[in-house]
C-alpha cells in the first residue's frame, strides 16, 4: 500500500497516503518521528486486519486465495472511507471539539479519495490473499520443533500397569499424510499444538477420566532412515504416559509414511515398518497395546482410489496394492512386536463402513457390491479370512501371487488381537442412481455395522473412534454410540472399550486434510485452547456413571485376552 | 453470516466458561491504562464536556460502558478471546472497532453532533485501542479461575444418559401435547 501511494504520488495521481495523514495528526514539529509513528500505527492496523482475515474469513468461501483476499478487503476499505479518513481530518483540527453534521464529517471524502482508498485496499487484500495460502502443515523434509521436556508432575496417582478395566478411551489426532503429490506434509499433532502442549493434553485426559489413549508418535519425524531414529519427538510423552497414564494404545502408522519411503505403492514399506515397530517395542517395553497400522482401508482408499493423500492415485489396482502393502506391513509389525513382547495386544482399528444400493439397478448394485467387498480387504488379509473372489482376482491382477495370498490366508493370527470398529455419521453410504456414494447418516447405527464385522471375524471388539462435528449435538451422539455398544455387548459380543476421538478439536476434518486450509472442527472433548467442550463433560459424566460397576472395573473380555 | 466465520474457530463458549463475567471484569481492569491515555491527550475533559458530566461521573459511566464492552468482546469472540497467544490482537481489533462504531459514530449522534477533535480525538482513538489491547491480554487470564472444574460441571444431569433422546419429554407427554 505504501508503495502504491508513493508511486501514485510520484506519477502525479491523486492518491491518498494514509500514513502521511496519520503522521500529520501528531508530532507536527518532528516529521521523521511522525512518519515513523504513522507507519507503525498503519502497520499494526494492517496486522490486525490480516489476523482477522486468517482467523475468521479465510477458507469460508470456495474461491482462489487471491479472490478471498480481495473480497475481504471490502471491510477495511469501507472503514477507511467511512470512518478513518474523515476522522483523521478531524484529528488535524486545532479545536478540541467540533459540532458536526454528516455533510461536514464527510467533506474530506472526494471521489478521488474513494478510488484511491479502494485501490490501495484492494492491493492489500490481494497481497494478504496471496501470502496466506497454506496455514497448516509444512514442506516435506522440514522438521517441526520437538516437544518440550517433561515438567515434574505433582500427581500421586500412578497408572496401574496391569489394569484389566474397560477402556474409556480417547485419542490424540495424529494423521500425517502428504498432499500435493508428496510435497506438503499434513501433521495434525503440529497444527493442534500437541507437540507444544502434550503434557497439558494428558492432564486433561486424566481429568476427564480417560483410562486409555490412542496415541500415534509421528512416524515421519522419528523414523529417519534404516536404523536411524529421532526419539526426541516421543520420549518425554512416553515417560509421562508410563508413569501417570492414560495407558497408551500405540498407533504406529497413521495415514502416512516417512518421505524417504515414498508412498503406499512402495512394496518395501512392510520391511521398513517392521524394523520401526521392533525398535519401538524395544525402546518402550512396557507398552501393552498396539495398533500397527490405523484404518488400512481408509488409508488405501484415500491414497490410491480417491486421490487425496500420499500417492494420490485414482485406480482400483493401486488401491489393491496399497491395501496389500499396508496389510503386510501390519502383519510384519505385529510379528516384530511379539518378538520383543510376547503378550502384546493388537487393536486393529478400521473404519466400519457400509454401502447401500439405492435401487434395483444392476450398475448401482455392482458399485455397492464392489465397495462392500473393498472395505473388508485389509482386515481379511490380516485376520486370515478368505477373500471375496473379486478382491482375490483384483490382487492377482496386480501381480500378487496366489501363493502369497494363500500364505496370508493360512497364517496364525496373534491370539491377542482385537478388532476396532470406528464409526461416524458418514460411514453408512447410499450409492445413488449416478453411482456416487452419499452419506446416509446414522441409518442402521454402529450396532448393525459392527455386527457385520463381528460375524465376519469373530474377534473381541472395541469402538475405536467416533465424534460429531456439531458440538451441541455431540453429547447426544456420544450417548447413542454408548447405547449401541451396550446392546452389542448384551448380544454376547466381547467388547473391551469405547473411544471418543479425539481429545482436542481437529483441523480440516471435514475435508479429510486434503487441503491445508486450517479450519477448526469442534469434534474434541476440549477445544484448541484446551477448554472443555460440552461433550467432554458428558463423557466424564458417562465414565463416572459406569467405571466403578463390577463389569467395567474388571472387563471380562479384556481379562481373557490379556491372560 | 458473521457467526459462521467465527465458527471457524469455535464461536460457542464452553459449558464450563463464564465469558460475560470474565469480559466485564477485564473490561473494567483495562480502563486503567485507557484512562491514563485519555488524561495524557486531554481527551477526558473534552468527553466530559460533550456528555455534560463531571470528570468523575464520566469515568464512572466509562467504566460501566467498558464493562459491557468487555462482556460483549468475550462473548462475541468466544474461544478466540480465550487465546493467550492471539487475545491481545483480537482485543486491539475490537478496541479499534469500538472506536469506529462508538466514539466516531454513536457519541456525536447522541450529543447533537458534538465530537472530540484535534489531539483530544487522537486520544480517544488511542485510549480505545489501548483498552482493547489490555482487555485482550486480560481475558484469558481472568477467565481461567472463573471456570467451573470439569468434575463439577459434568454433574449436570442434562449431560447424562437422557441426552441420547432427541426429545427429552417422556413419550406420554409428547402424545398429549400432539393431541392438544
Amino acid at each position: 500500500m505504501e508503495a502504491f501511494w508513493f508511486l501514485g504520488g510520484k506519477a502525479g495521481l491523486p492518491t491518498i497516503d494514509l500514513v502521511a495523514q496519520l503522521s500529520a495528526v501528531e508530532f507536527h514539529g518532528w516529521p521523521l518521528l511522525g512518519e515513523a509513528a504513522g507507519l507503525a500505527v498503519h502497520f499494526s492496523i494492517g496486522v490486525c486486519w490480516a489476523i482477522f482475515y486468517a482467523f475468521f474469513f479465510w477458507g469460508r468461501f470456495h474461491l482462489r486465495p487471491v479472490l478471498q483476499g480481495l473480497l475481504f478487503a471490502i471491510a477495511p476499505a469501507a472503514l477507511a472511507i467511512l470512518v478513518v479518513y474523515p476522522e483523521l481530518a478531524l484529528m488535524r483540527s486545532h479545536s478540541p471539539m467540533l459540532v458536526l453534521d454528516l455533510h461536514r464529517f464527510f467533506a474530506p471524502v472526494t471521489p478521488d479519495t474513494v478510488v484511491s482508498l479502494l485501490l490501495s485496499h484492494a492491493l492489500f487484500g490481494v497481497i494478504v490473499g496471496l501470502m496466506y495460502r497454506k496455514p497448516v502443515g509444512y514442506a516435506v523434509g522440514k522438521m517441526p520443533k520437538p516437544p518440550p521436556q517433561r515438567r515434574p508432575n505433582p500427581s500421586r496417582t500412578r497408572r496401574n500397569p496391569n489394569s484389566t478395566a474397560f477402556m474409556f478411551a480417547t485419542g490424540i489426532e495424529c494423521s500425517y499424510p502428504t498432499i500435493e503429490h508428496g510435497r506438503w506434509r499434513r501433521d495434525e499433532m503440529d497444527c493442534t499444538r500437541h507437540y507444544e502442549l502434550w503434557q497439558e493434553d494428558f492432564e486433561l485426559a486424566r481429568e476427564i477420566g480417560i483410562t486409555h489413549i490412542r496415541y500415534g508418535p509421528p512416524l515421519h519425524l522419528i523414523f529417519q532412515g534404516p536404523g536411524r531414529y529421532n526419539w526426541d519427538y516421543v520420549d518425554p510423552q512416553m515417560a509421562e504416559l508410563e508413569e501417570f497414564g492414560p495407558e497408551p494404545i500405540i498407533d504406529l502408522c497413521h495415514f502416512g509414511v516417512p518421505s524417504w519411503l515414498g508412498n503406499l505403492q512402495n512394496g518395501d514399506i512392510g520391511r521398513a515398518l517392521e524394523e520401526y515397530a521392533g525398535a519401538f517395542a524395544e525402546r518402550y517395553p512396557w507398552v501393552r497395546f498396539y495398533t500397527p497400522v490405523n484404518e488400512m482401508y481408509v488409508c488405501a482408499r484415500m491414497s490410491a482410489l480417491d486421490g487425496l493423500w500420499n500417492e494420490q492415485l485414482r485406480d482400483e489396482g493401486a488401491y489393491a496394492r496399497a491395501a496389500w502393502n499396508l496389510a503386510n506391513a501390519s502383519i510384519r509389525m505385529s510379528d516384530a512386536i511379539l518378538k520383543r513382547r510376547g503378550d502384546a495386544v493388537f487393536i486393529n482399528s478400521e473404519s466400519g463402513e457400509f454401502y447401500q444400493p439405492c435401487c434395483p439397478d444392476d450398475h448401482v448394485q455392482e458399485i455397492a457390491d464392489q465397495a462392500n467387498a473393498r472395505r473388508f480387504l485389509p482386515l481379511d488379509l490380516i485376520f486370515a479370512h478368505p477373500l471375496s473372489k473379486r478382491m482375490h482376482d483384483l490382487l492377482c491382477s496386480q501381480g500378487i501371487s496366489k501363493e502369497d495370498i494363500a500364505r496370508l490366508g493360512q497364517r496364525k493370527v496373534p491370539k491377542r488381537s482385537i478388532l476396532g470398529v470406528d464409526y461416524y455419521e458418514w460411514n453408512e453410504r447410499l450409492i445413488d442412481r449416478q453411482g456416487r456414494a452419499r452419506a446416509l447418516g446414522e441409518l442402521f447405527g454402529w450396532y448393525v455395522i459392527a455386527s457385520q464385522y463381528w460375524d465376519r471375524y469373530k474377534r473381541p471388539m472395541m469402538h475405536t473412534e467416533t465424534n460429531k462435528m456439531d458440538a451441541h449435538g455431540a453429547p447426544r451422539w456420544l450417548w447413542r454410540q454408548w447405547h449401541n455398544l451396550q446392546l452389542l455387548a448384551k448380544s454376547g459380543v466381547p467388547l473391551v472399550g469405547f473411544t471418543w476421538y479425539s481429545l482436542t478439536d481437529q483441523i480440516d476434518w471435514s475435508i479429510a486434510l486434503s487441503e491445508p486450509i486450517g479450519m477448526v472442527y469442534p469434534v474434541g472433548l476440549v477445544d484448541l485452547n484446551r477448554e472443555a467442550r460440552i461433550v467432554g463433560l458428558a463423557y466424564r459424566h458417562l465414565i463416572d456413571l459406569y467405571r466403578d460397576l463390577p463389569e467395567y472395573r474388571e472387563c471380562k473380555a479384556l481379562k481373557e485376552i490379556i491372560q | 453470516m458473521i457467526s459462521s466465520f467465527l465458527d471457524a474457530h469455535g464461536y460457542d463458549p464452553g459449558p464450563s466458561q463464564r465469558p460475560l463475567l470474565a469480559g466485564a471484569i477485564s473490561g473494567i481492569l483495562a480502563t486503567v491504562p485507557a484512562v491514563a491515555v485519555l488524561f495524557a491527550f486531554g481527551s477526558l475533559q473534552v468527553e466530559a464536556e460533550i456528555l455534560g458530566l463531571s470528570r468523575i461521573a464520566t469515568l464512572g459511566v466509562g467504566a460501566c460502558v467498558m464493562a459491557l464492552a468487555g462482556a460483549a468482546y468475550a462473548r462475541f469472540f468466544g474461544r478466540a478471546a480465550n487465546s493467550v497467544r492471539g487475545g491481545w490482537l483480537f482485543g486491539m481489533s475490537f478496541g479499534f472497532g469500538l472506536w469506529a462504531a462508538g466514539a466516531v459514530l454513536v457519541l456525536p449522534l447522541l450529543n447533537g453532533g458534538r465530537a472530540p477533535a484535534g489531539t483530544a480525538a487522537s486520544g480517544v482513538a488511542a485510549s480505545l485501542i489501548v483498552w482493547g489491547l489490555a482487555a485482550g491480554i486480560l481475558v484469558p487470564f481472568v477467565h481461567r479461575p472463573l471456570h467451573e472444574s470439569i468434575a463439577k460441571a459434568s454433574k449436570n444431569t442434562n449431560l447424562g444418559p437422557d441426552a441420547a433422546a432427541a426429545n427429552r419429554q417422556p413419550i406420554r407427554h409428547q402424545r398429549q401435547s400432539t393431541t392438544r
